[in-house]
């Protein structure tokens, strides 16, 4: 029987199995489906303009259709990829601080942020909307990570958001997360390695394979290293190399909760990678300190190791801010409108479109009135809708 | 340390399901190019989630139902490309009563038998959603039944020592890879242990299974069948590791060779009881702490049964050798931090002295399994049958069970 490492281990997983990359699948995954969902857009626009065309011989224009232009068709304007991106990783942003609004732990927060993350990547925002798919992905979350909230008392932190509006699209979620819900996050891992830090700072015991160096060697080791980028003197005392960790331990906390969810590392990296390059963006020396007393060289693993730290690291520091300033609001806002033109009017009514979908296999469709009316009354609280974190886009 | 090399992918094609997962490994590997990562969509308007979902779905038929309870219906399936592939197939129902869309149990067995490929953790070969959104599970097909009619068929059904150390063996090393992956089952029980057409003992039913909590993020400790509880579950543990597992294992080790259930209360306080007279009173000397337990009940000195020793289980389990019983005395330690781990258990003794565990092949059989399997899967986590201990079913009180 073969040797179980956890490599093999983590290769069953399905954040390996289905949701991780390399560039060049990941832009691509990312292109089609953009193009797919512009397709799609194109296509229902252009049903709606041949029945409008129809209605207008029968003179039973609604309100709703003449609003539209009748030229559209022909520049309908969708949003690129990288446009898509954007609106995303803001709605993912807005995650974050719904879910710190309500008091949710880490793993709630940065589970939801993924589950949005891997939605968009085989449906578009036009297709639906970010906004609209959010409080279901947070819901999600809560149940996924026991820390399951009634629908109701979730329900109650959110304006002007109904149940129905929570539970409709977590179908299409669970559907677009292809029914795996388990994500590997980095943080456990962080934690573990700063505690096995720590140790080696007091002369504890370091028992891994391959060392050679006694637990005071290493402590000594430790009080030699150059100082972090940015840190003043060489670290002297034990205890200084101890104050150094905790620094580095609460700077790359806040990578992995910031720049690791809003980048896409999850799709790149493996956890205990991201993990290991937060220490490396924040204390190159001690990250590779730590290295060393678990690979100790030469060994064939190390270079390599490096390459994709620094990798990771280098896409972790490109991260978009948690906190877009003006000019991206800015930018955020003008992709919004452009969004409001090239949705796919198909697929605006989440709650209308699950109604449907739970009513077939029973019995027939309600009739065509009912809809319609049905339709209406959704449009009219979408209306309202939209200042439920604010008109639009607005954060503040 | 492990080292995960950088991801590069083959080609991906779409989704890929073997019917059939290799067993011979510890593990399901990837060298088939099981490549399952989003594939480009071919085709517009049909968005590309919902067309893998239409190609999974049309990969299976659904043959005869096989059961069906609250929670779900089963069905006997097979792949459409090769009829004599069995699956079952469990759709989930849609519970009316509960408006907070998909439920716990569905969300928690789909995630974790998501992750988990072992040979003795039933396989989940695919999910799907059919029209109306309920949900579907492809599971391995395994006809003979579960553990607990083999067990009850005592005219029946012969097997000694070398049959209860092969199936104590598989069920271990279910219960280790999932403590290998930070899940706790919290449901072990004869009847979640299903057997497949090759005698190979499969756990089944994540419906209660959760990943290890952070430390000082409590659990609920309204978990697991009432006969295979813990004494800490049942003094309100909030707080606690694998060892409730390994706890179930030593109740269903006990039950093997008494083939009767072996702790069998009929309340929470009966239950305590019966463990009390059984293993011993747990007492701030046995098991230092226990008496700042939320649930923690004193019993009187007076009837104060000291902790049993083990020629006390020699007289009941006495089959089993000295050394099997000493593996079973350490998986049914009252206090957890001395109960053995997975892992212990499976490097004991016991599985190197004689007799050596039977070849799956050649365990005892029992035809009509196919119902069996039906029912096993369609209830609903904690419960006992009706008839095996009344009302006993505990349902999750999820408020608190952050």
């Amino acid at each position: 029987m073969p040797v179980l490492t956890e490599d093999d281990i983590y290769r069953t997983s399905t954040q390996y199995r289905l949701w991780s990359f390399t560039r060049e699948s990941l832009s691509s995954l990312r292109s089609t489906t953009n193009q797919s969902a512009a397709e799609g857009v194109r296509a229902a626009l252009k049903s709606i303009h041949s029945q409008q065309t129809a209605g207008e011989s029968e003179g039973q224009r609604s309100h709703d259709e003449v609003t539209r232009p009748t030229n559209y068709l022909k520049e309908v304007d969708c949003l690129s990829v990288e446009e898509e991106l954007k609106l995303v990783g803001f709605y993912c942003v807005k995650t974050m601080q719904f879910a710190d609004f309500c008091e949710f732990p880490t793993n709630v927060k940065a589970t939801a942020v993924q589950y949005l993350k891997r939605f968009y990547l085989s449906n578009s925002p036009m297709t639906y909307h970010p906004k609209e798919m959010m409080p279901s992905a947070i819901f999600l979350a809560t149940k996924t990570e026991n820390h399951y909230t009634s629908l109701n008392s979730f329900v109650a932190k959110l304006q002007k958001i109904t149940a129905e509006d929570v539970i409709a699209p977590e179908f299409l979620l669970t559907q677009g997360l292809r029914f795996t819900f388990d994500v590997r996050h980095p943080h456990r891992g962080l934690e573990g390695g700063f505690m096995e830090l720590l140790a080696l700072a007091r002369g504890k015991e370091n028992s891994v394979p391959g060392n050679t160096r006694s637990p005071g060697q290493l402590q000594q080791a430790m009080m030699e290293l150059e100082p972090a980028k940015g840190g003043s003197k060489i670290t002297r005392s034990a205890e200084d190399v101890v104050r150094r960790i905790q620094t580095a331990h609460g700077k790359a906390k806040d990578v992995l909760k910031t720049a690791a969810l809003l980048t896409d590392a999850y799709f790149l990296y493996t956890s205990s990678q991201i993990w290991m390059s937060s220490l490396y963006l924040t204390d190159e020396p001690l990250a590779r300190f730590y290295i060393n007393s678990k690979l100790p060289s030469p060994s064939p693993i190390q270079p390599r190791l490096f390459i994709i730290l620094k990798s990771c690291a280098d896409l972790l520091r490109s991260s978009p801010s948690a906190d877009p300033g003006e000019a991206e609001m800015k930018e955020l806002m003008k992709i919004d409108k452009k969004l409001y033109k090239c949705r796919n009017p198909e697929k605006i009514d989440l709650v209308g479109i699950n109604k449907a979908q739970k009513r077939e296999g029973h019995e027939d469709g309600l009739d065509d009135k009912l809809i319609k009316k049905r339709k209406l009354e959704r449009q009219k609280s979408e209306k309202e809708a939209e200042d439920i974190f604010g008109p639009a886009l607005e954060i503040k | 340390m492990a080292f995960s090399p950088v991801i590069t992918h083959e080609a991906a094609s779409s989704i890929k399901v073997t019917a059939t997962k290799a067993k011979s490994l510890a593990v399901r590997t990837n060298s088939t190019s099981q490549n399952e990562a989003l594939s480009e969509a071919k085709s517009g308007g049909q968005e590309l989630a919902e067309r893998l979902n239409q190609e999974t779905k049309d990969k299976y038929v659904k043959d005869k139902k096989l059961g069906e309870g609250t929670y779900a219906i089963v069905y006997l399936g097979h792949l459409k490309a090769d009829p004599s592939s069995l699956v079952a197939i469990k759709k989930i129902k849609v519970n009316t009563e509960y408006r907070d869309g998909l439920s716990m149990d569905a969300i928690r067995e789909v995630k974790y038998l998501q992750e988990l490929s072992h040979p003795n953790i039933i396989a989940l070969h695919a999910v799907f959603s059919s029209k109306n959104q309920n949900l579907n599970l492809v599971l391995e097909f395994l006809p003979l039944g579960d553990l607990e009619i083999l067990i009850k068929d005592s005219e029946g059904i012969r097997y000694g020592t070398a049959e209860v150390k092969a199936w104590m063996g598989m069920l271990g090393r279910a219960v280790w890879f999932c403590h290998e992956n930070f899940v706790l089952h919290r449901d072990i029980k004869p009847n979640n242990l299903l057997i497949a057409a090759d005698g190979e003992v499969k756990l089944a039913d994540f419906g209660l299974a959760r990943s290890f909590a952070d430390p000082y993020r409590p659990m609920t400790s309204q978990v697991i069948t009432r006969w295979y509880r813990p004494p800490e579950l049942l003094f309100g543990a909030r707080y606690y590791s694998g060892a409730v597992d390994v706890w179930s294992m030593g109740t269903v080790f006990a039950e093997l060779i008494l083939r009767v259930p072996f702790l069998p209360g009929n309340t929470d306080l009966h239950q305590l009881e019966l463990i009390c007279n059984a293993i011993g009173t747990p007492t701030e000397e046995n098991w230092p702490g226990i008496s700042k337990l939320d649930g923690y009940v004193k019993f009187d000195k007076a009837i104060t049964v000291p902790i049993r020793g083990k020629d006390f289980y020699l007289s009941r389990f006495g089959t089993a050798g000295p050394v099997g019983v000493d593996l079973l005395m350490s998986m049914l330690a009252l206090d957890p931090r001395k109960r053995c781990t997975a892992r212990q258990m499976l490097e004991h003794k016991w599985w190197m002295t004689e007799p050596q565990p039977t070849a799956k092949e050649d365990l005892p059989k029992k035809s009509g399994g196919l119902e069996k399997m039906g029912d096993d899967l369609k209830r609903r986590g904690g419960e006992i049958e009706d008839g095996r201990g009344d009302k006993v079913a505990r349902k999750l009180n999820f408020g608190a069970a952050k």
